[in-house]
């Protein structure tokens, strides 16, 4: 697969992250995130014709499964179940959204990270815009108040933190990525199970209500 | 074999729970396992404690500290275990639980036990992070046990926070990586290539990666200021729930804090872990401090205090040389008391009906053995002579005020304001007369015995330590200072 196509595939990634940042209905964030395991199941499929390597065939399967399919339509039965149409909106205005998300890929972008962007030198530009990828789903984790969108942005981050590994060449033996994928599938479930019980107990999932605990 | 004996006898345990439908089988396959499990983890302490290293596969790999938090996770694991049939028991006869609840408890809880197991004994990092993360989704639902709100919420909290750590500290494992050729060891990266291989590691990408697992695996410690899931969800779950959580559940990953500091101190030299180790103690203990005081929670307060804890054997670890030993030893005492003082806090709860401190009067009156383990455990904990946390905290303490007297002085200052505020607490509720409509007596003998048996390890321990355990905690010193 050559670089181009590599950066193409990336910069879905991290364009269904800033799309997960401004979209104002959950639909769009849980097909945005389906997007972007497509772009990462693409990348695994590229390195699988490339290496024939039947073990990355079998992972690239799993992570189609897994999370291009599984994860978007346990996410629209969620929000069909509940009618939750519209997700929780964000902590601060869209504009300042906006602006932190430029300042933080320029960050990740920056000399500062060289150390780490530049782990396999050819790749340092793919290296950059997966670490952006990361930022800001953290971000998105931070900003937004939605259980639904929190959830999504912590399955963001494991596919930008997959996109960082490939393109540094940091590989794992089949037997170790089947057990991540597992453990985010469980992850998966027990998430919405929980995304369930927080709207059943607070009629919301805006978890800036969730404010039992204050003893 | 006698970990994979351990792993298969709790998920065989955990598969009986989920599919026998009498609750008194559950209950009795569960202590068995239990029992089975110590005898293996003493086994495996011998062993290890006579040859260094005990590896009987390549997926496994026990050293000393790994096989001193195998027999507290074993120990502590027994104790809950026992503990949670009375325990149970009684909140079904409260109509506060059903078997359905029962049932999931000891699915999970032997789950639970059987990750802390895979988590301590894995061979490779990632199959140790898989393992941590596995128990983060086991205890979830055990955090929103009581299916309230605020157990939810408490619940929901520990998932998120420490799913994100967990992914940071995942990343920050993967970095590590880079030092090593993986597909020469068809992918297979153990702790031993990685500290074999630290010096190629880059300075700067060591130390960043130190940063992310640091904070990604401090935040499963508790470690401030990534502490903020950890009072909720431990105050939320059941007792011995908390007890697991509080007393093993940190310290599983607080070992592999310890391993990937090993390996950049490799790499780098110590200066740079040392001083963000000291860095997250100090402010730990601070925090757990300031807090303290304001707590209306006994629950909390316990959960406060381990921050704090973890804080000190942190410190320990930074200080290096003999606050190493400081730091093993407070693990160990901690461990064990902390998870007593949880159990006495079930059974006070049991009595009381409440978890707020202002509701709970006259404990030595109401509950004559659990208020005594209760004050007792009070006083192990926070340092008093002659018990052993006093020792270890004196110990990582002296280490300390040689190299960074401002921040010993600072630590111990917190140190004894954490004791006024935990003592001010402790004796409101253990003093004075108790409420007309709570009868006295113990509810059963069952509640009594884990605790007893634990502050009683601990004291022991405080004043007797035996041969292949001072061997491990030698071993452990000389490894990891």
């Amino acid at each position: 697969m050559n670089i181009l196509t590599l950066q193409f595939l990336l910069e879905i990634v991290f364009g269904t992250i800033v799309l997960l940042h401004i979209t104002k209905k959950n639909v769009g964030a849980a097909l945005a995130y389906g997007l972007q395991s497509l772009a990462i199941t693409a990348i695994l499929f590229g390195y699988f014709f490339e290496t024939s390597n039947l073990s990355l065939l079998f992972i690239a399967l799993l992570v189609l499964i897994v999370k291009v399919i599984l994860a978007p339509v346990f996410f629209i039965k969620l929000i069909q179940k509940h009618e939750l149409t519209f997700s929780v909106s964000t902590l601060i205005s869209q504009i300042k959204t906006l602006i932190i998300i430029a300042v933080l890929t320029f960050f990740a972008h920056s000399q500062k990270f060289a150390p780490l962007t530049g782990i396999f030198p050819a790749n340092q530009v793919l290296l950059s815009l997966a670490f952006s990828a990361m930022l800001l789903s953290l971000f998105l984790l931070i900003n937004r108040k939605g259980a639904l969108s929190q959830i999504i942005g912590i399955l963001s981050l494991e596919n930008s933190i997959v996109a960082f590994t490939i393109f540094a060449g940091l590989e794992r033996s089949p037997a170790l990525q089947l057990g991540i994928i597992f453990n985010i599938f469980i992850w998966l479930i027990i998430a919405i199970v929980f995304v369930s019980m927080i709207y059943k107990h607070f009629g919301s999932l805006d978890i800036t209500t969730m404010n039992k605990l204050k003893d | 074999m006698e970990i994979l004996f351990i792993i298969t006898t709790l998920i065989i345990t955990a598969l009986i729970s989920l599919l026998i439908k009498r609750r008194g089988v559950i209950e009795f396959f569960s202590v068995i396992a239990s029992f089975i499990v110590l005898f293996e983890s003493i086994v495996v302490a011998l062993k290890v404690s006579a040859s260094g290293v005990y590896s009987p596969f390549v997926f496994f790999s026990i050293d000393s500290l790994g096989a001193i938090v195998m027999l507290i996770i074993a120990c502590v694991g027994l104790a809950t275990t026992i503990y949670s049939i009375p325990y149970l028991r009684q909140e079904t006869a409260k109509d506060i639980i059903g078997f359905t609840r029962v049932r999931q408890y000891f699915v999970l809880l032997n789950l639970f036990l059987a990750a802390m197991f895979l988590a301590i004994t894995a061979n490779n990092p990632i199959f140790a992070w898989i393992s941590i993360e596995a128990t983060t989704l086991s205890t979830a639902f055990l955090i929103s046990f009581y299916n309230k709100p605020s157990a939810i919420e408490g619940a929901w909290k520990y998932l998120i926070i420490n799913s994100v750590g967990l992914l940071l500290g995942f990343f920050g494992t993967l970095l590590y990586f880079t030092s090593v050729n993986s597909s020469g060891e068809n992918g297979f990266v153990s702790w031993q290539s990685l500290a074999a291989n630290a010096t190629h590691l880059d300075p700067v990408l060591a130390k960043i990666a130190f940063i992310f697992v640091l904070i990604g695996y401090g935040t499963k410690v508790g470690l401030a200021p990534m502490h903020t899931w950890l009072p909720d969800a431990h105050s939320k779950a059941p007792a011995p729930i908390s007890a697991l959580l509080s007393g093993v559940l940190l310290n599983v990953a607080f070992v592999v804090v310890i391993r990937f500091k090993i390996i950049t101190d490799a790499g780098i030299g110590q200066h740079f872990s040392q001083t963000l180790l000291i860095v997250f103690g100090l402010f730990s203990i601070i925090i757990a401090a300031l807090i303290n005081f304001t707590q209306k929670n006994y629950k909390r307060l316990l959960a406060y205090h381990s921050i704090e804890n973890m804080g000190i054997a942190t410190l320990g670890f930074g200080f290096g040389g003999l606050g190493v030993l400081g730091a093993i030893l407070h693990i160990i005492y901690h461990a064990i008391v902390k998870s007593a003082l949880f159990l006495s806090a079930g059974t006070i709860f049991l009595k009381y009906s409440s978890t707020r401190i202002a509701k709970v009067k006259g404990t030595f009156i109401a509950l004559p053995i659990t208020g005594i383990l209760f004050l007792i455990g009070f006083f192990i904990i926070t340092g008093t002579p002659p018990f052993g946390m006093f020792i270890t905290k004196l110990l990582i303490l002296s280490v300390g005020i040689k190299t960074y007297p401002v921040i010993s002085i600072t630590a111990l200052l917190f140190a004894v304001l954490l004791f006024i505020g935990f003592f001010h607490h402790a004796t409101a509720m253990t003093f004075g007369g108790k409420p007309d409509e709570i009868k006295t007596g113990e509810e059963s003998i069952w509640l009594i015995i884990p605790p007893l048996a634990l502050i009683g390890i601990v004291v022991i321990l405080s004043f007797y330590m035996p041969s292949f355990l001072s061997t491990l905690i030698k071993d452990g010193v000389l490894h990891y200072q």
